[in-house]
């Protein structure tokens, strides 16, 4: 489960606005210059990427494997021909790139993940997303970050007294009926008490939030996701 | 540190107890991505994260099932590991799976929209059976022609090659979250509470 992991590295110390930027500064950029000269840029710059959030290869490979079926389906897929000669190779380049690219994008957000604490993305979120939204989105993300540890536990507790009671011998359908009325009633049941809470406690569209100040450090992170920005329009 | 305001403002108690909802549907759709089960027609496992698109549009109609999943999204790509295998981060959101994430709030808006025949949400107990299964149906269509086309253009594919990889094994499961879904909506246990 890729979460946020506490440290003393350069990336922990960045702004988490700046960090947002080279991320999608570097995701313009990959699909942008999907060639192989521009991806071997690319992955240089994963590479710095890596050593300034200080985080090991094999743990951000690690973090992706999700993507990697379909990663390496999907070229394979594109050199298989219905007819002879089978296997052309070469059909497979365009797609293996597209890939690649994919790969490189995704190392770079695991690298935000691992190095940026919730209520940082929480408070990134508001100040830059305008009035209303941007603070119906900050509390919403909070509540999605709280509440789901509680949730997967509700579901794991419907699941276990489902097989306790032999429902394992029922079908598909009617099993994943049965999680699902108790993931709902549940959820249901804490939306209803976090609704009086909030309104108990005077929530409002203007609370404090954590302080975020651009420093020093955050220039050279900024310049970079610049000029990611600027190569990707080139 | 600087006192940004003297006055509160307070937020209005339906937005409050929607907000509320949306958040606990987003997160439920997050769990329902750890819960698998094996796929009787496909090595790939069957796990619930559309079934909770399917419900946020039936239990919380077009607008505010369409921010539920709209959370799901932004809270995943903050990093919340809530996307398939516990992925987290916005470098999943232009992965090989984009198109089918970035359809969640516009299939739960058309969802909601059908199943409550408008932006009034309805009683979904009291919906007749065809618009049931005919919203849901549609909902899937939208998932997965974005997801499809998602994946043509983010792992540059043909059309048959990204529909062989990203939706041939899954389609089938599809049917059974949409008899799931009827099944939840219709339970006595639901239109009880």
């Amino acid at each position: 489960m890729l979460s946020y992991d506490p440290g003393e590295s350069i990336a922990h110390r960045l702004d988490p606005r700046a960090k947002l930027a080279v991320q999608i500064g570097f995701a313009l950029a990959a699909f942008a210059h999907t060639s192989p000269r521009g991806l071997a840029i690319g992955t240089v710059l994963v590479g710095v990427v890596l050593v300034v959030a200080e985080l090991p290869p094999q743990v951000a490979v690690w973090e992706v494997r999700y993507a990697l079926p379909f990663v390496l389906a999907g070229p394979l897929l594109a050199a298989f021909s219905p007819a002879p000669p089978w296997i052309v190779p070469t059909e497979a380049i365009a797609p293996a790139l597209a890939s690649y690219r994919v790969l490189l994008v995704l190392v770079v957000s695991v690298a935000y993940v691992r190095t940026t604490p919730v209520r940082d993305s929480r408070a990134a979120v508001q100040r830059l997303l305008p009035g209303r939204l941007g603070r119906l989105c900050g509390v919403g993300v909070a509540l999605v970050f709280r509440f789901l540890p509680v949730v997967l536990g509700d579901l794991s507790r419907a699941r276990a007294a489902m097989r306790a009671r032999l429902g394992s011998e029922r079908s598909l359908a009617e099993r994943m009926k049965l999680v699902a009325i108790a993931g709902i009633r549940r959820a249901n049941g804490r939306a209803d008490r976090l609704a009086v809470a909030l309104r108990a406690r005077c929530f409002a569209w203007n609370p404090t939030l954590p302080a975020l100040r651009f420093a020093a450090l955050d220039g050279p992170a900024l310049a970079f996701a610049c000029a990611l920005f600027v190569w990707a329009l080139l | 540190m600087s006192i940004e305001n003297t006055d509160t403002e307070l937020v209005g108690d339906e937005v409050v107890g929607n907000l509320a909802r949306a958040a606990l549907f987003a997160a439920l759709t997050g769990a329902f991505a750890y819960v698998s089960f094996p796929n009787p027609i496909s090595p790939a496992p069957v796990t619930l994260q559309v079934l909770g698109v399917f419900l946020s549009g039936i239990f919380l109609g077009p607008l505010w099932g369409g921010v539920a999943c709209g959370l799901y999204l932004l809270a995943g790509a903050l990093g919340a590991p809530i996307f398939a295998g516990g992925a987290a981060g916005m470098g999943v959101l232009v992965g090989p799976t984009a198109g089918y994430l970035l359809s969640y709030p516009l299939a739960a808006a058309v969802i909601g929209g059908i199943v409550h025949g408008g932006r009034t949400p309805v009683e979904p107990g009291t919906v007749g059976l065809v618009r049931l299964v005919g919203g849901l149906a549609l909902g899937t269509g939208v998932i997965y022609t974005i997801g499809v086309a998602g994946m043509m253009i983010v792992q540059n594919l043909g059309p048959v090659e990204a529909f062989l990889v990203g939706a041939a094994v899954f389609v089938p499961a599809e049917l059974l979250k949409i008899a799931a879904a009827v099944g939840i909506v219709r339970s006595d246990v639901m239109t009880a509470a």
